[in-house]
C-alpha cells in the first residue's frame, strides 16, 4: 500500500527531500551553530512561513481539491494559537507569581494564587476572576487537545449545518467568511475573556525554558514546524490519492454527479472540512509561539482570502504548488514592506514599495487568476513533460 | 532556492541601514520602528518623520560622542507581531543603541518581551493606559493621571459635572482609563448610577442611538459631560452626530483623550467649537521652543503639516536620551539607564520634563477648546504632573510602585515589600 | 447667587455710585479690586466679582459681561482690562470705562478665556437684565441660561416680563419656563401641583429633569423609621456588603475582615513557626486561616472575625430609607404620578426612535448593498471590489468639495460625478477581468479582490490614510426633532430618501424598461437571449456598471454621514454580501427586506445591551449564519425557473 502510494506520487519525496535539505541548511546556518549567517529573527521567520504552508497545503486540500472556497480557515489557525496560547500565558504567569509569593511568610492559599495570576493577566482591564474559557489553562495536555478539538468540532458543526443545507460555492464563501468576522469580532471584545484587542503576547518565552536564548528556542519551533509539514504533506498527499481522493475531486467538479452515483457527498465534504480545520488549528499553535503575540486582528477576514490567495498564485489542486505560494507571497511581502526592494526613482516620482506592493499583489491576482490559473505551481508542468 | 533566497533578504536588511555614516569607530544608530503602512501609518508615519528631522538637526549640532547619528528605519506595518520581529531585527542585526517607537498599547506590548530579553531600550511616545513599568522602556507618553484625571477635575470643579458619559472604543486603553476614571469618580462621591459606559468597535459609524442615550442622561435636570476615549476614525461619524443633534459645548461638554490636531483636519470642527481635549501639548501652546518647533517641522515636513503631542514626547525624549548618553560617556544600555533617572529638558509648552526614576515623565497638563479653524484654545494648563505608573485608584494597582532606581523594580508591591516581578507583564 | 437679582428698574435706573471712587475709571477699578478672578475666572469664585460689578450698578455692566463671557476682553502688561473690537495683528481696543476707542500690539495684550463653566455663571448673572431687553438675541439668551440653570430667584423676574414680550415664539417659551420654574419654586402647593400636573404629557428632557429635581432623595439609615416625606423603605438583603459598608461609614458596625486583613493578622503573630499552634505551612488554604484567627480572636489579641451571620443580624437591626428632600408630601406624589405617566410616554417614544434609528441604519445598508444586489443578485457576479466603488464616490466627493466651494452646488455635481466615475470604472473592470470569469465565479472573487486591495492602497497613496472632510450643505445639517426623544438628523433622511429613489429606479429599470428585460433575460439564459438578437456582453457591460455606479452615489452619502477613508469600503464589503444572501440573491425586494431585517435586528440587540455595540454586531453576524442554514435562499426566495441554479 505505501509503495503504491509514493509510487503515484513522486512528488512527495521529491518535497520531503527539499524540505529535509532546507531544514538542515538553516539549522546549520542559524545562530544555535555559531555560524550565525541567518539571524534568530529570520529563523522565527522561516519557521512561520512554514506554518502558513502547512495551512496553505490545508486550504488546498479544501478548495483545489474538494472545491470549496473556505474564507475562514484563518480562523480555525487563530483558534489554535489562542488555544496554546492560553496555556503559555498561564503557566509563564504563574511562574513568576509563584516566584514572587515565596518571600511570604505564610504559604499562598489556591485562591490567592489565581487572584494574583488573573490580576496579572488581565490588568485592571478584567478582574481577578478567570472567565469560564481559561478553565483548563493551567493543562498544556488539555490545552494542546483544544487545538485539535475547537477548531475540529467548530468545523463539524458548522459544516454539518452548512452542507445539510445544501449551502454551496459562492454561498458558502460568503457564510464562511462571516463565521470568520464573528469569531474576531467575538474576540475583539474585551468581555470574551481573551483580553480582546491586545491578545495574548510574551508566547515567545516558553514556560521552563527560562535560561534557553531564543535562539535554540526559534530552532526548535523551525525544525518542529518543518515536521509538522512535511507530516501534513504526507497525510494530506495520501487523503487526495486512491479513491477516497477521486470522490473528493469527483465532487469537486461535479457534485450532483457523485451524488446521482450513490455516495453521500455531505461526508465526504464534512471530513474534509473538519479534518482541514484540525490541522490548520495545529498549523497556528505552531505559528503563535514563534510570533509571540496572537491578537483578533489575526482573524479577521481578509487573513483567509490572502490565503486563498496565495493558493490560487502557487497553483490549486496541486500540494507543493500551495506550500510555494504561501512561502513565495508570505516572503516577498515581508521583503518588499521591509524596505528590503530599492525604490525606483522616475524622476517626477520616487516609487516607494512600502506604498506600492499592495498596489503590485492586487494586479498579480488578477493577472494570475486572468492569465496563469494554474498559478506557479503549472511551471512545474513544463519542466516534467516536456512540451511535445 | 529559498536557502539563496534567505541570505539574500539577510543581506537586504543589513543593506537598509547603511547611511552616510561618520568617521566614528563606533557608529551611534538610532533604530525607528514605527509602521509606514497600514492603519497605523498615519499617526505613526508622522514620528518617524519626527524623529528623522531630530537627527538631522542633531547631527547638524555636531551628533552625539562626536559621533554622527545613523537612522535605521523599519516599518512593522501595523501589523502587531512584526513588532516584536523588527525590534528583534534593530537590536541583534542593525544594533541599534536605541529604538524610538511604537504607538498602539499592543505593538508595545509586543515588542517588550524582545525589549527585555536583549536589554535594549525604548521609547514609547504616546499617551497609554498605564499599569506597566518596563526596565527597557522609557514611557514620554502621558500615564492616566497625567491626561484622565486632571480632565475629569476640570469637569468636576469647573464646568460642574455631575453625571459622566464614558464612551470609548473597545480596547484596552479606554477599558483601562475608563475602569480607573469609574472608580475615581465614585470616590469623587458621583454614583454609579450617574455613570453610563460604552464601547464601540473601532471605525464604527452608526453613532445615533448612543449620542440619544447621552443626552437623554440630562433627564434628571444634572449636568452631564462626555469622556470620549473613542480612537481614530470614529470620531469622525461621531462629533458629525453631535453636530447634527445640535449638542453644544455649553450643554453637553465632550473631553477627548484620543483627538488632536491630525484628527480634525479630517472634520469641519466650525459645529464642534468649545468641545475639549486634553493633552500634553498642542500646536497652539505660546512659547519660543514651540514656535521654532513647528517652523523646523513646516520646513521638514511640508507647509500644511501640523504638530501633535506624541510629536512633543519623541522631541523631549530624544534631547533627554542625547544629554543621557552625554553624560554617561558612552550609549550602553545600562549606563545611559542610570543616566536618565533625572533628566531635564524644557517643554515645548513652558516649564520643564523631568525623567522620573518609574520611566514616566513629569508634565504639565493641558486642556484646549475646538476652534473652528481645527486648532485648540488653550484654557487651563496645570504645573508639571508627575506620571504614575500604577494607578492609586484601583485597588489591585493601589500597592503597586515602580522605581528602577531605589528599588531596582518596576512592580514593586509596597504592602508586602517584595518586588513582584523584574519583567513586565504583557 | 441671591443679592444679584435686584429689581429690574434699578438696571437702567440710576446710578449706585458708591463704589465708585474719583478716579473717573470706576469699572476698571471695581476689575482691579479682582483683577486675578477676572483674567483666570473659576466657576466657583466668579461670583464675588458678578457681586461686586452688579451691585455697582454702572451702565457698562451687560455689555462688560457679554464680552467678557465671549472671550472679547483683554488684558495689557500693565493689567488693565479693554474690549477687543477688532482682531488682527493690531487689536482694536475700548476702553471699559470711557468707551474710548484705540489701538494696541496683539503681542502686548493677553486673551481672557472663561471656560464653560464661567461662562454659565455669567449667564446666569446677566439673566437679570437681559429678560426684557430690546434685542431678541439677548432675550433668548437669557432664556437659554435659565433654562441651563433654573434657580429660585428667576421665577419672579421671569413672569414679570411674559407681558412685555412681543415675540410669539419667545412668549411662549417664556410661558414653559416659568411653568417649569413654578413647579420647582412657586410658594403655594397648589400653584406648584398644578404646574407639576401640567407636566404629565411632556416627554422632553427639561420637563422630566424638573419632575425629577422635586423627587430627589437622599438615603439613610436608623434604627426606626423616621419621621418625614418618605420615598421607600429598601431591603438591605439584595446587596448586604454594600448595606453593611453603608453602617460602617456611619460608625454603626465594626470593618469586615477581608482575607488580606487576616493574613495580616496572621503574619503578625507568628510565634516560632506557628499561628495559635497552627504550624505555618498548613495556613494554606482560607479555612486553615479563618480557624487560626478565630483562636487569636479567643485570646484577644485580634479583633472579632466578622462573618455574614454577624453582617445579617446588623443588617436587621437597622432600617436603610430614601426620604424626599421635598417635605410636602402631595407634591412629591403629585410629581411621582406625573413623572410616571411621562415615562411611560418616554418608553415609547425610545420604542420609536429606535425605529426610526433602525429604519435609517437599514437605508445604509440598503443602499450599501443595493448595487451589490445588481451585480451580485442580478448578474450573480462575486465583486469584492464594490466595496472599493464605495470608496471612489466618496473620494469624489471630497475632491469635488476641494474644487467647489459652495457645499450645495458640490454635491449637485458630486452626485453625477460619482456616479460617472464609478460607471466608467466598473465597465473598465468588467470589460478587462470579469467577462473573461463568468463561468469561474470562485476565481472571480479572488481577482476583483485583488483588484479591491490595489484601489485601497492606490487610495492610499494619492489621498493619505488619514480620513478626509466631506461636509454635507447647511439645510442637511441639524436633525428634524419631533420631541428630545425622537429625533433623526436630516443627513439620515436625505440616505432614506436616497435608497427609496434607488429602489424605485432599478425597480423601475428592470420591469419597466428594454434594458431591464434584456438583463433579465441574458441572467436567466444568456444562449438563448443571444440568439433573440440580445447582446449579451453589450448587457452584462451595462448592467455591471450601472450596479457600480450606484455603489459610487452611495459612496457620496455614507461619506457625507460617516467618514471618507481608504478603507471605509472594506467595511461595508462583509455586510453588504450579507445584506444581500440574506434578503435572497436575484431579488431587489429581498435586498430590501435583507437590509431592513439586518438594521433592526441589530439596533434590537443593541438595545439589549446598550453598553456593547461590539457584542451586538457579533450577535447579529451568528444570527445570520445560523439564518441562512436555515433558509439557504434568502428571505425572498425566487420561485421557478429563475431560481434554478
Amino acid at each position: 500500500m505505501k509503495n503504491t502510494f509514493i509510487a503515484q506520487n513522486p512528488s512527495v519525496l521529491w518535497f520531503l527531500a527539499a524540505l529535509g535539505l532546507f531544514t538542515f541548511g538553516v539549522t546549520m546556518l542559524s545562530e544555535v551553530t555559531g555560524v550565525g549567517v541567518i539571524s534568530t529573527s529570520f529563523v522565527k521567520t522561516l519557521g512561520k512561513t512554514l506554518c502558513l504552508c502547512l495551512i496553505a497545503i490545508a486550504m488546498d486540500v479544501v478548495w483545489g481539491y474538494c472545491g470549496i472556497l473556505s474564507l475562514g480557515h484563518f480562523a480555525f489557525f487563530g483558534i489554535g494559537g489562542y488555544a496554546v496560547g492560553m496555556w503559555l500565558m498561564y503557566a509563564r504567569t504563574e511562574g513568576i507569581v509563584l516566584e514572587s509569593l515565596t518571600s511570604q511568610t505564610i504559604p499562598p492559599t489556591p485562591q490567592e494564587i489565581t487572584d494574583a495570576i488573573g490580576n496579572q493577566i488581565f490588568g485592571v482591564v478584567g478582574s481577578a476572576e478567570f472567565p469560564m474559557i481559561w478553565a483548563f489553562a493551567d493543562s498544556l495536555f488539555l490545552q494542546l487537545l483544544m487545538v485539535v478539538l475547537v477548531p475540529g468540532l467548530l468545523a463539524l458543526v458548522f459544516g454539518w449545518l452548512a452542507f445539510r443545507s445544501r449551502v454551496t460555492g459562492v454561498y458558502l464563501s460568503i457564510l464562511t467568511q462571516a463565521m470568520t468576522l464573528a469569531l474576531s469580532l467575538y474576540l475583539f471584545q474585551n468581555d470574551s475573556g481573551l483580553r480582546g484587542n491586545n491578545g495574548l503576547s510574551g508566547l515567545q518565552n516558553i514556560p521552563g525554558f527560562k535560561a534557553t536564548p531564543q535562539a535554540t528556542i526559534s530552532i526548535i519551533f523551525f525544525i518542529a514546524s518543518a515536521a509538522a509539514l512535511a507530516l501534513g504533506y504526507v497525510f494530506f498527499a495520501w487523503v487526495v490519492s486512491g479513491k477516497m481522493g477521486s470522490v473528493v475531486k469527483g465532487i469537486r467538479d461535479n457534485e450532483a454527479r457523485v451524488r446521482f452515483l450513490g455516495y453521500h457527498v455531505e461526508s465526504y465534504k464534512l471530513f474534509i472540512f473538519t479534518i482541514t480545520a484540525i490541522v490548520s488549528g495545529i498549523a497556528g499553535a505552531l505559528y503563535y509561539p514563534q510570533a509571540g503575540i496572537i491578537n483578533p486582528g489575526e482573524i479577521a477576514p481578509i487573513a483567509s482570502i490572502y490565503l486563498a490567495v496565495w493558493v490560487a498564485i502557487g497553483g490549486r489542486g496541486r500540494l507543493y504548488g500551495a506550500v510555494i505560494g504561501a512561502a513565495f507571497v508570505s516572503l516577498m511581502s515581508s521583503w518588499f514592506t521591509g524596505g528590503g526592494a530599492p525604490s525606483i526613482p522616475l524622476g517626477f516620482y520616487t516609487v516607494e514599495w512600502t506604498d506600492w506592493w499592495l498596489v503590485l499583489l492586487g494586479f498579480s491576482f488578477v493577472t494570475v487568476t486572468l492569465f496563469f490559473p494554474k498559478g506557479i505551481g503549472g511551471l512545474f508542468d513544463y519542466l516534467v513533460r516536456k512540451p511535445s | 532556492m529559498t536557502l539563496k533566497f534567505s541570505s539574500f533578504m539577510t543581506a537586504a536588511l543589513l543593506g537598509g541601514t547603511a547611511m552616510a555614516a561618520a568617521e566614528c569607530a563606533d557608529p551611534v544608530k538610532i533604530g525607528v520602528l514605527h509602521s509606514l503602512s497600514g492603519t497605523m501609518a498615519i499617526s505613526e508615519t508622522t514620528l518617524k518623520d519626527t524623529m528623522l528631522m531630530l537627527i538631522e538637526k542633531q547631527n547638524a549640532a555636531g551628533g552625539v560622542l562626536g559621533c554622527q547619528i545613523e537612522a535605521v528605519v523599519v516599518d512593522p506595518a501595523s501589523d502587531w507581531p512584526l513588532f516584536a520581529e523588527k525590534a528583534r531585527e534593530l537590536l541583534t542585526v542593525s544594533e541599534v543603541d536605541v529604538i524610538f517607537g511604537s504607538w498602539t498599547s499592543v505593538s508595545r506590548k509586543s515588542a517588550l518581551p524582545v525589549l527585555e530579553e536583549l536589554n535594549g531600550l525604548m521609547f514609547y511616545p504616546v499617551q497609554y493606559e498605564g499599569e506597566e513599568s518596563s526596565k527597557n522602556v522609557f514611557y514620554t507618553g502621558a500615564a492616566p493621571n497625567q491626561q484622565a484625571i486632571p480632565a475629569v477635575d476640570y469637569f468636576l470643579d469647573e464646568l460642574g459635572v455631575e453625571k459622566f458619559a464614558l464612551l470609548g472604543t473597545d480596547y484596552v486603553y479606554p477599558r483601562t482609563t475608563n475602569n480607573i476614571l469609574e472608580q475615581y469618580l465614585q470616590d469623587k462621591g458621583i454614583a454609579k448610577e450617574d455613570i453610563f459606559v460604552n464601547y464601540t468597535p473601532f471605525g464604527h459609524s452608526d453613532w445615533a442611538t448612543i449620542v440619544g442615550d447621552v443626552v437623554g442622561l440630562g433627564e434628571d435636570g444634572k449636568q452631564v459631560g462626555v469622556i470620549s476615549t473613542i480612537n481614530g476614525d470614529a470620531n469622525i461619524g461621531f462629533y458629525k452626530e453631535l453636530a447634527a443633534a445640535d449638542i453644544s459645548a455649553d450643554d453637553i461638554p465632550v473631553v477627548a483623550f484620543s483627538v488632536g490636531e491630525e484628527e480634525l483636519s479630517g472634520l469641519d470642527t466650525s459645529n464642534l467649537v468649545g468641545h475639549l481635549a486634553a493633552w500634553n501639548y498642542f500646536q497652539s501652546a505660546e512659547s519660543d521652543a514651540n514656535a521654532t518647533f513647528i517652523k523646523d517641522w513646516k520646513a521638514f515636513a511640508g507647509e500644511e503639516r501640523v504638530t501633535n503631542d506624541p510629536m512633543e514626547a519623541h522631541y523631549i525624549g530624544f534631547n533627554m536620551w542625547v544629554n543621557a548618553v552625554e553624560a554617561a560617556g558612552t550609549t550602553d544600555v545600562d549606563a545611559v539607564r542610570d543616566a536618565m533617572y533625572g533628566q531635564e529638558f524644557p517643554n515645548l509648552t513652558g516649564g520643564t520634563a523631568v525623567m522620573l526614576p518609574n520611566h514616566h515623565l513629569a508634565k504639565p497638563v493641558l486642556i484646549g477648546e475646538i476652534t473652528a479653524d481645527g486648532q485648540f484654545d488653550i484654557i487651563s494648563q496645570t504645573s508639571e504632573v508627575p506620571g504614575d505608573a500604577w494607578t492609586d485608584f484601583l485597588p489591585a494597582s493601589k500597592v503597586l510602585t515602580s522605581d528602577w532606581k531605589e528599588l531596582g523594580c518596576g512592580m514593586y508591591n509596597t504592602e508586602t515589600k517584595t518586588c513582584v516581578q523584574l519583567t513586565s507583564n504583557y | 447667587m441671591r443679592p444679584i437679582f435686584f429689581t429690574i428698574g434699578l438696571i437702567f435706573g440710576t446710578l449706585h455710585s458708591a463704589q465708585a471712587q474719583d478716579t473717573g475709571t470706576p469699572f476698571q477699578d471695581i476689575l482691579q479690586t479682582h483683577a486675578g478672578e477676572v483674567a483666570k475666572p473659576s466657576r466657583r469664585s466668579v461670583s464675588v466679582v458678578l457681586d461686586d460689578l452688579i451691585a455697582a450698578g454702572l451702565p457698562q455692566t451687560t455689555e462688560f459681561l457679554e464680552e467678557w463671557s465671549a472671550r472679547n476682553v483683554w488684558q495689557d502688561i500693565d493689567g488693565t482690562f479693554f474690549i477687543v473690537t477688532s482682531e488682527g495683528d493690531q487689536l482694536g481696543l475700548r476702553d471699559v470705562d470711557s468707551g474710548a476707542e484705540s489701538r494696541g500690539d496683539k503681542r502686548d495684550f493677553t486673551q481672557i478665556r472663561p471656560n464653560g463653566g464661567v461662562r454659565r455663571v455669567i449667564g446666569t448673572a446677566l439673566v437679570q437684565f437681559q429678560l426684557s431687553d430690546p434685542d431678541l438675541a439677548r432675550r433668548e439668551t437669557a432664556l437659554v441660561s435659565i433654562a441651563r440653570k433654573p434657580e429660585a430667584a428667576q421665577l419672579a423676574p421671569l413672569l414679570a416680563s411674559i407681558d412685555g414680550e412681543q415675540d410669539a415664539g419667545l412668549k411662549a417659551r417664556k410661558v414653559q419656563l416659568a411653568n417649569f420654574l413654578s413647579a420647582r419654586f412657586a410658594d403655594a402647593p397648589e400653584d406648584r401641583i398644578a404646574a407639576i400636573e401640567s407636566l404629565s404629557k411632556d416627554t422632553s428632557v427639561e420637563a422630566r429633569s424638573v419632575l425629577n429635581q422635586i423627587l430627589t432623595v437622599k438615603s439613610g439609615l436608623a434604627k426606626d423609621l423616621p419621621e418625614g416625606n418618605i420615598a421607600r423603605v429598601l431591603d438591605p438583603t439584595v446587596a448586604p456588603d454594600a448595606f453593611y459598608q453603608q453602617l460602617i461609614d456611619a460608625d454603626l458596625a465594626p470593618i469586615r475582615t477581608p482575607p488580606t486583613v487576616v493574613r495580616a493578622a496572621l503574619e503578625a503573630n507568628i510565634v516560632e513557626g506557628r499561628v495559635a499552634d497552627i504550624p505555618v505551612a498548613q495556613l494554606d488554604t482560607d479555612e486553615a486561616r479563618n480557624r487560626a484567627y478565630a483562636r487569636l480572636a479567643e485570646a484577644g489579641t485580634v479583633p472579632q472575625l466578622v462573618t455574614n451571620v454577624y453582617r445579617d443580624a446588623a443588617l436587621s437591626e437597622h432600617v436603610f430609607y430614601e426620604i424626599y428632600n421635598e417635605e410636602n408630601a402631595e407634591i412629591t406624589a403629585a410629581a411621582e404620578a406625573a413623572l410616571k405617566s411621562v415615562e411611560a410616554r418616554v418608553g415609547w417614544a425610545q420604542t420609536a426612535d429606535l425605529a426610526l434609528d433602525g429604519l435609517s441604519l437599514a437605508s445604509i445598508y440598503f443602499l450599501a448593498a443595493i448595487g451589490l444586489a445588481i451585480t451580485f443578485g442580478v448578474m450573480g457576479v462575486i465583486n469584492m471590489a464594490h466595496g472599493e466603488f464605495i470608496m471612489m464616490g466618496a473620494y469624489t466627493g471630497y475632491v469635488v468639495q476641494l474644487f467647489i466651494p459652495d457645499y450645495t452646488v458640490s454635491i449637485i455635481v458630486a452626485l453625477p460625478l460619482a456616479f460617472a466615475i464609478t460607471f466608467g470604472a466598473g465597465v473598465t473592470m468588467e470589460r478587462l477581468v470579469i467577462r473573461h470569469l463568468y463561468h469561474r465565479p470562485l476565481e472571480t472573487l479572488l481577482a476583483t479582490f485583488g483588484i479591491s486591495i490595489a484601489l485601497q492602497q492606490l487610495a492610499k497613496n494619492i489621498f493619505g490614510t488619514q480620513a478626509r472632510p466631506l461636509t454635507s450643505p447647511d439645510w442637511l445639517d441639524g436633525a428634524l426633532v419631533f420631541s428630545d426623544v425622537i429625533q433623526i438628523s436630516y443627513i439620515r433622511i436625505a440616505i432614506f430618501v436616497l435608497a427609496l429613489l434607488f429602489l424605485g429606479l432599478i425597480l423601475f429599470v428592470l420591469k419597466r424598461t428594454r434594458l431591464g428585460l434584456e438583463v433579465r433575460a441574458v441572467t436567466q439564459n444568456p444562449g438563448m437571449a443571444a440568439s433573440m438578437g440580445i447582446n449579451p456582453d453589450r448587457i452584462n457591460m451595462l448592467t455591471f456598471g450601472l450596479g457600480s455606479g450606484i455603489a459610487g452615489i452611495a459612496g457620496v452619502a455614507i461619506g457625507l454621514y460617516a467618514k471618507v477613508t481608504s478603507e471605509m469600503g472594506a467595511d461595508y464589503i462583509v455586510q453588504s454580501f450579507m445584506t444581500v444572501v440574506v434578503g435572497g440573491v436575484g431579488n431587489v425586494w429581498g435586498t430590501l427586506a435583507g437590509a431592513s431585517m439586518i438594521g433592526f435586528l441589530q439596533k434590537g440587540i443593541e438595545w439589549l445591551n446598550p453598553s456593547n455595540t461590539l457584542a451586538a454586531q457579533t450577535y447579529m453576524i451568528l444570527f445570520i449564519i445560523l439564518f441562512i442554514q436555515f433558509r439557504p435562499k434568502g428571505i425572498v426566495a425566487l420561485k421557478g425557473r429563475a431560481a434554478a441554479d
